[in-house]
């Protein structure tokens, strides 16, 4: 028996126009979107009501970690990833000071004496307190919109931390991004893939009781190691929503 | 003609797509089958870096500075004095190699994993650590990460893995994996910060390498009088799977570990020229739980926080039984108590893969507490809860009455008092807890407790 395109019915030349069409859509859909900060953001309901307000944060140390994709395979970044890391800290204490007026204390800072003085386990705790973050953040990205519900926490083992008694929140920050060899970039522009970009992670969480008042994952395309500007620009969108705390006086 | 066609065309490419497909796994199970080599591959002595090897070696040596500032390294002076004696004992007197400085550290990892970068860091995991019986299976772990520095297996693997794009294969775990996730903050790190190294020191080498590693570990494990048959033993243990996990690492690949046990046990048959008396590895035992107790109680802490509750009954329990001091029956007591309305084991029907994939479906989707009250709902998960709740109790009991009390019994007591509703009980043992452990670094989270639960009374 001949098997031929018609006997199950598909006509690959009508498809055609269809997929192009498709194509078109879809490309004008999203690549605006990529190359300028998409943004979404979650709030819990004790901050939509106001219940909460955030006025001091301890932003603990941000994980970012960028790969550069070649040709060959992906490249780690080790010390790329670690200053992007610290810039990103940086800049949403800044972000959160400028637009919404709060307060940026300093985290915990790990310990340098030795263990037996009792260094160790401070520096486990922040440790600790990153891994479990790691650990919920899958569930919170899998529904997002469930911080809304205020579905997720940490628990009031936050107070572990022993932060400032002023703290309100503290903020968790993950990323994960990439960069192009300039071999790669000239494949992805004729044959297609993923372009260079940066997804950044933010969590919010109570300082007192551990609920997770605000999640956001602003991302945007470009090299992340220097769109400098775009990343602010990200950011700045990420925390919209998020209520100004009151100036001080 | 008959390619003349298009369809005829589109014919005869499926069907050379078709048979391409099968005869490849064909091909690889005759691969399979092949007979068990057992003489190690010869040695490799020299070795020229090149740029890409170079790069590897810079970010070996970051990673390693990042485990640290990260807060992963297990800062236990006894016990990584004791794991970097076992590496020192197996390295080859005279050896000298270009670019190594043996280091050997302990990761604050409750999944049961080591790897070695090949700048000559050696890691184990404190869930390694506890799932090892003695220092004879520790250095067989250790003598198999050793050969992959030796022979230079990371730089040749990464050289064959650029050759042959096996890049995709990398790209599909990093995507799998990153960002965070359930397997740990180790493989986390590695997984997004150099994904190559993941590859290789995590998921495993290739084949050949992997064979070499082995081999050349039982050779290293006599020349430094170790019981080469531990390396089989360790193998049988790490085919253990008590969590019922869908990861897939190099030390839980399953039908890679039947293969390594058969070509091991083919290897050390040729070769048993030591076999320990069983009465030699007893004593053994003790001495390396002796020495390991305090990393597999901070690895008991890492297991509960993990949600790897049936790991932390399993391994408290092998704990007391070594050793019923208060500290330990608290932490068995606490094993039971965070282990709620789950079973205590796996059934055979929950260790299926399909059963793992669901299973790790749904950790995603729920949250621990939602879990609970999930099983808290059926009668089974009721029966469990009271059944363990009970034992944390005796357990918790039991601890308070032996020698030197460990502060934290009464708060232990106190948050299972608070879970069975029994607001005054729970309350007084925290205030014991706060006044037997003034400094916790918990006081804050039970202060806070204690007037919460004074005001319901009120």
């Amino acid at each position: 028996m001949r098997l031929t395109n018609t006997a199950v019915g598909i006509r690959p030349r009508a498809l055609i126009p269809a997929l192009i069409t498709g194509l078109i859509l879809a490309l004008a859909v999203l690549l605006p979107g990529f190359t300028s900060p998409i943004h979404a953001q979650f709030l819990h309901p004790k901050i939509t009501s106001k219940e909460t307000t955030v006025r001091t944060v301890v932003v603990l140390p941000a994980k970012v970690n960028v790969v550069r994709d070649s040709m060959k395979g992906p490249e780690g970044m080790v010390a790329e990833s670690d200053e992007l890391s610290m810039r990103v800290e940086k800049m949403i204490a800044e972000v959160l000071s400028k637009q919404k007026n709060v307060t940026t204390l300093s985290p915990p800072t790990p310990p340098t004496s030795p263990p037996d003085q009792g260094g160790a386990p401070e520096n486990y705790s922040v440790a600790d307190f990153q891994t479990k973050f790691d650990d919920l953040l899958p569930r919170i990205m899998k529904k997002r919109s469930d911080v809304k519900k205020g579905r997720f926490t940490m628990g009031d083992e936050v107070l572990n931390l022993n932060l400032d008694k002023n703290t309100d929140a503290i903020v968790f920050i993950r990323g994960e991004g990439k960069k192009l060899t300039s071999g790669k970039t000239a494949f992805t522009m004729l044959v297609g893939g993923m372009p260079a970009y940066l997804r950044l992670h933010i969590g919010i969480v109570d300082a007192r009781n551990g609920d997770v008042l605000l999640y956001t994952d602003p991302i945007f395309g470009g090299d992340p190691t220097t769109a400098v500007d775009r990343l602010r620009k990200a950011m700045e969108k990420g925390f919209k929503k998020l209520p100004a705390a009151a100036a001080p006086h | 003609m008959f390619l003349q066609k298009p369809t005829s065309f589109l014919v005869a490419a499926l069907c050379f797509c078709l048979l391409f497909t099968s005869l490849g796994p064909l091909a690889r199970a005759q691969k399979k089958t092949a007979p068990v080599e057992a003489t190690p591959p010869p040695v490799r002595e020299e070795f020229k870096f090149g740029n890409v090897d170079l790069e590897i070696l810079e970010q070996s040596e970051l990673l390693d500075s990042k485990f640290e500032r990260d807060g992963l390294v297990l800062h236990d002076e006894a016990a990584n004095a004791y794991v970097r004696r076992i590496g020192q004992s197996l390295l080859p007197k005279v050896l000298e190699l270009e670019r190594i400085s043996w280091r050997f550290r302990i990761l604050r990892d409750p999944q049961p994993n080591a790897f070695a970068l090949p700048n000559g860091s050696i890691y184990v995991t404190t869930g390694l650590i506890f799932l090892v019986d003695n220092e004879s299976q520790l250095a067989a772990i250790i003598a198999h990460e050793l050969t992959h520095v030796m022979r230079r297996h990371t730089y040749v693997q990464n050289r064959s893995n650029r050759k042959k794009y096996l890049t995709m294969n990398i790209m599909a775990a990093v995507g799998a994996y990153a960002p965070g996730g359930i397997v740990g903050a180790v493989i986390t790190i590695v997984t997004t910060v150099a994904p190559f190294i993941l590859m290789a020191t995590v998921y495993g080498y290739s084949r050949d390498l992997e064979r070499e590693a082995d081999l050349k570990g039982v050779d290293m494990m006599i020349s430094a009088e170790y019981s080469p048959e531990e390396m089989v033993h360790v193998m049988k243990l790490l085919d253990k799977d008590i969590e019922g996990e869908n990861i897939r690492l190099f030390y839980n690949d399953h039908p890679s570990l039947d293969e390594r046990i058969k070509y091991l046990s083919s290897y050390l048959g040729a070769r048993a020229d030591k076999v320990t008396h069983q009465m030699e590895l007893n004593r053994e035992r003790g001495a390396y739980f002796e020495i390991m107790e305090p990393a597999m109680r901070h690895n008991l802490q890492l297991s509960i926080m993990a949600g790897r509750f049936r790991s932390a009954v399993f391994h408290a329990q092998r704990l007391v039984d070594f050793h019923a001091d208060s500290e330990n029956l608290f932490w068995l007591a606490e094993a039971y108590r965070t282990l709620g309305p789950r079973s205590p084991q796996l059934n055979e029907k929950e260790l299926t893969n399909s059963s793992k994939k669901d299973a790790a479906k749904k950790r995603l989707k729920r949250t621990l507490e939602e879990e609970e009250n999930e099983l808290l709902a059926t009668p089974a998960g009721k029966d469990n809860w009271q059944r363990h709740q009970q034992k944390a109790e005796e357990l918790y009991l039991r601890a308070l009455n032996a020698e030197n009390p460990f502060p934290a019994v009464h708060r232990g007591l106190g948050m299972l008092y608070e879970k069975l509703g029994r607001a005054n009980d729970a309350a007084s043992e925290y205030e014991k807890y706060i006044g037997l452990a003034p400094n916790a670094i918990d006081r804050e989270r039970i202060s806070r407790r204690i007037e919460a639960l004074r005001r319901t009374q009120n």
